[in-house]
């Protein structure tokens, strides 16, 4: 039996491809990222940066993206390792906790900076020669 | 003879004597002029210390407003450095950092908490704590100089009103 428009079986198999080639060629994810180091007389110790896939889905929407280029890589860690000065500044532009601590005690002073971004999720889409992080507000 | 010897000792005396009192009398008055001149230094500092408080008011974030805060942090690299590169990327993480502990002090404020420990009359042990917390966003990086070991990244941060609500 045909339908109205004549032609549904040709409409849905271009649906369907349309909808195949799309997720194949975006891949979304999501990840957990924190970052924390610390500074102690003002010498770098401890800097940390922890990636990880969500086990859950995260909630929220995208706010600030960074765009980093890639040759057909799917792996975050490896494409954060190889953009790590451009990721920073983007932690840095989203916003660290800042917490200071000197003390002076007979005349002697020393002081302690950690910065510290809390675990946050990251949307990620891995295009074919990008891929794109979102913070996820 | 005898007697020319005599005065020419006497006279030789006088002399010595005379010009240790006016030595003694110029060093004198060089200090007190020195210390007097400090004097008069040290006052028209401290008047222009109050003047300069009086004169500059603290800017004040008004509404509708925005206010540009400007700091200059400073790191040092690691003695232990595999390149100057690693000792140069190092050095300017440490300087973003201070140059964010800048801001917050800056922006939230220090908390300063003393302690000084007295015993038998004495100072045995004096300190001194600050501490700061906060949160900074939207910093922007200016310009990073590296020179002789010392990176120093100024910063500068847009605040606005609207943000302390």
């Amino acid at each position: 039996m045909r339908s109205r428009n004549g032609n549904s079986y040709f409409s849905r198999t271009v649906q369907v491809t349309l909808l195949l080639l799309y997720s194949f060629a975006l891949q979304a994810d999501e990840y957990l990222i924190s970052y924390r180091y610390l500074v102690k007389d003002t010498i770098l110790y401890n800097e940390t940066l922890q990636i990880s896939k969500a086990m859950q889905k995260c909630s929220g929407s995208p706010y600030e993206y960074l765009i980093l280029e890639t040759r057909d890589d799917k792996n975050l860690k490896e494409i954060i390792t190889q953009n790590n000065q451009e990721f920073i500044e983007y932690l840095h532009k989203l916003g660290l906790n800042v917490v200071h601590n000197s003390k002076t005690s007979n005349y002697q002073y020393s002081e302690t900076t950690i910065l510290t971004l809390k675990t946050s999720c990251f949307k990620v889409d891995f295009n074919d020669n990008s891929v794109k992080i979102s913070a996820l507000k | 003879m005898k007697y020319s010897l005599v005065l020419v000792a006497l006279l030789s005396a006088l002399s010595l004597s005379a010009a240790q009192q006016s030595a003694s009398t110029t060093i004198g008055t060089n200090n007190e002029i020195a210390v007097n001149d400090m004097q008069s230094s040290d006052q028209a500092c401290q008047c222009n210390d109050i003047q300069n408080v009086t004169d500059k008011s603290e800017p004040v974030l008004k509404k509708n407003n925005t206010m540009l805060i400007s700091v200059v942090g400073q790191g040092v690299a690691p003695m232990n450095t595999a390149s100057p590169a690693q000792a140069y990327a190092l050095a300017k993480r440490a300087a973003v950092a201070d140059a964010y502990r800048l801001i917050a002090e800056k922006v939230k404020g220090v908390r300063i908490d003393g302690q000084d420990l007295i015993k038998n009359m004495m100072v045995k042990r004096s300190t001194v704590r600050t501490s700061v917390s906060a949160m900074v966003r939207n910093a922007n990086v200016v310009e990073t100089t590296f020179k002789e070991g010392l990176c120093e990244v100024e910063m500068e941060i847009v605040i606005s009103h609207a943000q302390f609500k």
